[in-house]
């Protein structure tokens, strides 16, 4: 079991990392809209719908940029 | 145009999918804040640095709760589940669960390009509309508007498509937590649907009430059935196996010698029986549930059973053919690496069947699934039409729509037959291809009645009883003579006293049992309906006489209700009727008359009877009317005297089943115009028109009937 520091890190990195995959959601959800888009096939309610996901996506993303940034400072201070 | 429609829907549904994908990171990424805001470490060391741990949980709360981000977020761990669900019951959203209904409703959106009528009629529009959004009572004011337009089955049947998705979205965006789960995996086809979508009752809590360890016994087929049974191998052949079959409880096994050379052999499994959700057959309601949602189930052991009493060579292969439950049933054998160790599984054909989640355990099997998208079986473990997911890349999976949206007529046997003949020749020519080894002639076929645990003999304990063999007229027969159903009518009347002596006359019994200066006597009659002698009728005249050697005692009442075993009166057999050969010829042996040979009607009730001896035009009696009420009683064994030309004979039958009283009753004997000694006799004792003051009657009962003994008297 890690010590207390590491643990508060760990999860910290984990939650670095899930904010870049909320970034890549966001992209990819822009990338499903515009095929559907293109190919014609989109439903009327679709664009709204997408929208709201990557505003909320990219909004998610910078919460747990923040969240894992709190965290490291908050690791670093639990040192002895 | 189809083409091209297949294209829409192909990118629509590979949308869905990604976009559940991306659901799934979403909530790995709630999954992973809640731990850090829920976990001890961030929580312990609060104390060592206590403005910067509070900032810290302050962002995590911000974003597992920020409505503009994550959404009500709380995922995984004990307090992290706990406060999910406590979010949901009060309408708190994740963005993992908006992102996954988008999914769902692209997978409607995908299903409706086949199915133009789910957003071009406007009821079943509204209906799906509401339900997507979570609009409750619009969706309940649209959902009646259907059914009183249209009915239950038609608006079922429309729905049935998409109904998986439809359920899925309500249960993801309602305030249930406990349907949350199985939402998940309908929408990311991670599993089969563990809970009722609608209530979240649990589908696992549901099946493990269907117990049992499985049991199989062979039966004969009705030789019509066995007539009408394919004769050669085929899909087809065996489908319509299953359809004479029927939902009997019935399974069926065959072997069939291939254009090779070699016996193959083929297990038929038909689906559910209607009626009773719990019976002592494996394919009851219970067991189609239990069959689709665990991994074992009461119905496939019992096929594992009648596969091992089948008796297969080892190393032989076997092909699984199944409908519906029938399906889910083969499937789960498929995946028992055990069976399948100890055959060589070689196909499995589930028609109509809930098997996306079953996994084979012996790669090697050749699977298919043939589903009716206006089926709503094969959705029951989530998976519809609308699926978005490839779950089995090498099975052959024929999910097709017909003209025919009406459910439960879609899922009969029969219609996929059907179509599988009319309208899917590829996906028949496909699969009688992969069957080929299969096809020749059927060297052999054994049918199966299943249960969902070893049944007990028939009449346990009543009439497990040792039989010998015994000669009469009739040919050997085994004694005693055993009745498995059957039921009887016993109507006492008062009778003139002097005929009653007459009758007694010379034999050694009697005086009759009096009841205000009148002969105690008895008419009785049964319908033996399944008996180890077949069949038969029978009505006696009996005159009730006390214990032979103390006829003066007065204790003959108490003594009448007494089992025959310890019963010292009965009835001095004055004459009696039997209608069929093999009862006539055998009555000697079974209490020393020789009976005559008349036809017999027997027809009782809860309220009336009606027993009818000899044909229209020589009518020898009639005792019919209503019963009036009763009282409940058991069943009396009967005890009978008879003169033979030395000896005196005493026989006994021994019932059992629940007898009822009746101290009024209404019926009324009529004694023909005939000229048969048994008439003549009715006659002189003044019983023609007469009411009986005391009847007994036992709708099902069974009986022992041994072969009568001689007692000395006189």
């Amino acid at each position: 079991m890690p010590a207390v520091p590491e643990g508060i890190a760990e999860h910290a990195a984990i939650l670095r990392s899930d904010a870049r995959v909320l970034a890549e959601c966001a992209e990819r959800l822009r990338e499903i809209e515009a095929r559907l888009e293109a190919a014609g096939v989109a439903p009327p309610w679709l664009r709204t719908s997408m929208e709201a996901h990557l505003a909320a996506c990219a909004a998610a993303s910078d919460d747990l940029t923040q969240a894992a940034a709190t965290l490291r400072h908050y690791a670093e201070r639990t040192r002895p | 145009m189809s083409g091209e429609k297949d294209g829409d829907a192909a990118l629509l549904r590979a949308a869905a999918r990604e976009l559940a994908d991306i659901g799934v990171m979403i909530r790995e990424a709630s999954v992973h804040a809640t731990a850090a805001l829920t976990e001890g470490a961030a929580l312990g060391a609060v104390a060592r640095a206590p403005a910067a741990g509070c900032l810290a949980q302050r962002a995590l709360l911000r974003a597992v709760t920020n409505g503009r981000g994550l959404g009500y977020a709380f995922s995984g761990g004990v307090l992290g589940t706990l406060a999910a669900k406590l979010g949901a019951m009060v309408g708190g959203e994740s963005l993992a669960v908006r992102v996954l209904a988008t999914s769902l409703r692209l997978r409607i959106a995908a299903v409706a390009l086949d199915h133009p009528e789910l957003t071009g009629d406007p009821m079943l529009a509204r209906l799906v509309e509401a339900a997507a959004a979570d609009r409750d009572l619009e969706a309940v004011r649209a959902l009646r508007v259907l059914l009183r337009d249209r009915g239950a089955v038609r608006t079922l049947s429309e729905l049935a498509p998409v109904f998986g998705e439809v359920l899925a979205l309500r249960a993801l965006l309602d305030e249930n937590p406990l349907n949350d789960a199985t939402a998940w995996l309908i929408a990311t086809g991670k599993g089969y649907a563990t809970a009722d979508p609608i209530t979240g009752m649990s589908n696992r809590a549901i099946a493990v009430l269907d117990t049992g360890e499985g049991a199989a016994r062979r039966v004969d087929l009705a030789a019509l059935e066995s007539a009408r049974l394919s004769r050669s191998g085929s899909l087809l052949g065996f489908l319509r196996n299953i359809s004479l079959l029927g939902t009997t409880g019935r399974i069926l096994i065959q072997s069939v010698e291939g254009q090779d050379g070699v016996t193959r052999h083929i297990v038929q499994a038909p689906g559910m029986q209607a009626g009773q959700p719990d019976n002592d057959s494996p394919q009851d309601l219970l067991g189609a549930f239990s069959s689709a949602v665990l991994d074992s189930s009461p119905y496939s052991r019992a096929l594992a059973r009648a596969v091992d009493d089948y008796g297969l060579p080892h190393g032989a292969e076997l092909a699984l053919v199944g409908h519906s439950a029938g399906g889910a049933a083969i499937m789960n054998l498929v995946q028992d690496a055990g069976f399948c160790a100890r055959h060589t599984v070689t196909h499995a054909v589930a028609v109509g069947s809930p098997i996306d989640f079953k996994r084979p355990a012996d790669p090697r099997t050749w699977i298919a699934s043939v589903t009716n998208q206006h089926d709503i079986i094969p959705t029951l473990d989530g998976q519809g039409a609308g699926g978005c997911f490839d779950l089995h890349p090498d099975w052959y999976v024929v999910d097709y729509s017909d003209p025919t949206h009406l459910f439960p007529l879609c899922h009969g046997i029969e219609h996929y037959i059907a179509n599988l003949a009319d309208d899917l020749p590829e996906a028949h020519a496909r699969i009688d291809g992969q069957l080929t080894p299969y096809q020749g002639r059927v060297v052999r076929s054994q049918a199966y009645q299943l249960f969902d645990r070893a049944p007990c003999p028939e009449g346990f304990p009543f009439l497990t009883v040792p039989t010998y063999p015994a000669e009469t007229p009739g040919g050997t027969i085994e004694l005693p003579v055993r009745c498995q159903d059957g039921g009887a009518l016993t109507a006492y009347f008062a009778a003139e006293q002097g005929a009653a002596a007459d009758l007694l006359k010379g034999t050694g019994l009697g005086p009759a049992v009096r009841l205000a200066g009148r002969a105690l006597v008895v008419v009785h009659a049964s319908w033996n309906r399944r008996t180890s002698l077949g069949a038969y009728r029978e009505v006696h005249l009996g005159v009730v006489v006390p214990d032979p050697w103390r006829p003066g005692s007065p204790r003959v009442w108490p003594d009448l209700p007494r089992g025959a075993d310890r019963r010292r009166s009965g009835s001095f057999m004055a004459g009696s009727i039997v209608d069929t050969g093999l009862a006539c010829a055998v009555a000697p042996r079974l209490w020393g008359g020789e009976p005559y040979m008349a036809p017999v009607e027997f027809e009782l009730t809860d309220r009336a009877a009606r027993v009818a001896v000899g044909g229209l035009e020589d009518r020898l009696l009639v005792l019919s009317g209503s019963l009036g009420p009763w009282l409940p009683a058991s069943d009396r064994d009967l005890v009978g005297y008879m003169r033979s030309a030395d000896a005196t004979l005493r026989s006994c039958v021994r019932t059992s089943g629940p007898g009822r009283v009746h101290p009024a009753p209404r019926v009324r004997l009529t004694v023909g115009q005939a000229a048969h000694p048994l008439a003549g006799r009715l006659r002189e004792l003044g019983l023609d028109g007469a009411r009986p003051l005391l009847c007994l009657s036992t709708p099902v009962r069974q009986t022992l009937q041994d072969a009568c003994v001689p007692v000395p008297i006189g």
